[in-house]
């Protein structure tokens, strides 16, 4: 199940958790959305960050409203 | 007769406290805003029309008293003190506690199930503060200040004196540790528990 990084893959699991981050904070280039995108449709463990870090931000919301 | 909204404020306690926290760093200092602000509260409860959450207008309120005690903080105190972040953001030699050396995963992040079924049990807030907690100081700050209280990054870097970068790399860094915190405490235990 641990697969290395596809020959014409841009990014690792490394790099792809760094721009789903960074996307909350900044508009990514379209290199790195081209990326990130390419990335992900081949990783499944990345794709699970990305609705973690949803996830988090969801809460995060709730959190400030006191509507927990 | 005593407003039972009285109690309820006190509940939001810790929540304000750790916002003040995020503001001031400094406990002391942090708890003075919050007794200021209930205090305050307290005073303007009557004409407190519900609009908002009460959450949010205790809020509204502590946001005035920390920049009260700010102003005043900074006159006593030259600068402000940064070697948290030089440990945090400084080098990228934590990444390879969470990735190997062809940058996978050591710990793949798992499919939570419906995960926002979570929001609607108690016990799973108590998980998610006790997370806040273990963060390191500055990022425990900096995701306090962007993803809770909803600042934006360039006023962050602004007050905790960092570059847009060191603040994307220690956000980074407290979102990793936020989720497998979460994984390990909360949606790991719950997926054994059934």
């Amino acid at each position: 199940m641990e697969k290395k990084r596809e020959p014409g893959d841009p990014v690792d699991c490394r790099a792809a958790s760094r721009l789903l981050s960074a996307a909350y904070e900044r508009k990514l280039s379209p290199m790195e959305s081209q990326a990130l995108t390419y990335h992900l449709d081949r990783c499944f463990m990345c794709r699970n960050f990305d609705s973690q870090l949803k996830f988090l931000h969801a809460a995060s919301e709730r959190f400030r409203s006191g509507d927990e | 007769m005593t407003d039972p909204r009285f109690a309820e404020i006190e509940g939001h306690r810790p929540y304000l406290v750790r916002y003040a926290l995020g503001q001031l760093r400094d406990g002391q200092l942090a708890e003075e805003a919050v007794q200021e602000c209930l205090v305050a509260a307290l005073e303007s409860l009557p004409s407190f029309g519900g609009k908002s959450s009460l959450r949010t207008w205790l809020t509204s309120i502590l946001r005035f008293k920390v920049i009260d005690l700010q102003r005043r903080a900074m006159s006593e105190r030259a600068h402000v003190e940064l070697t948290d972040f030089a440990a945090e953001s400084g080098e990228e030699g934590w990444l390879d506690d969470l990735f190997d050396e062809t940058g996978h995963w050591r710990q793949p992040p798992q499919a939570w199930a419906d995960p926002e079924a979570a929001f609607e049990q108690r016990r799973f807030w108590e998980a998610f503060e006790g997370c806040l907690d273990r963060l390191p100081a500055a990022g425990g700050r900096v995701f306090f200040k962007r993803e809770i209280a909803g600042d934006d990054t360039e006023t962050i870097c602004k007050d905790e004196g960092i570059t847009a970068s060191n603040c994307w790399v220690i956000l980074h860094r407290a979102r990793l540790q936020l989720r497998a915190c979460l994984e390990k405490n909360w949606f790991g235990k719950e997926a054994r528990a059934g």
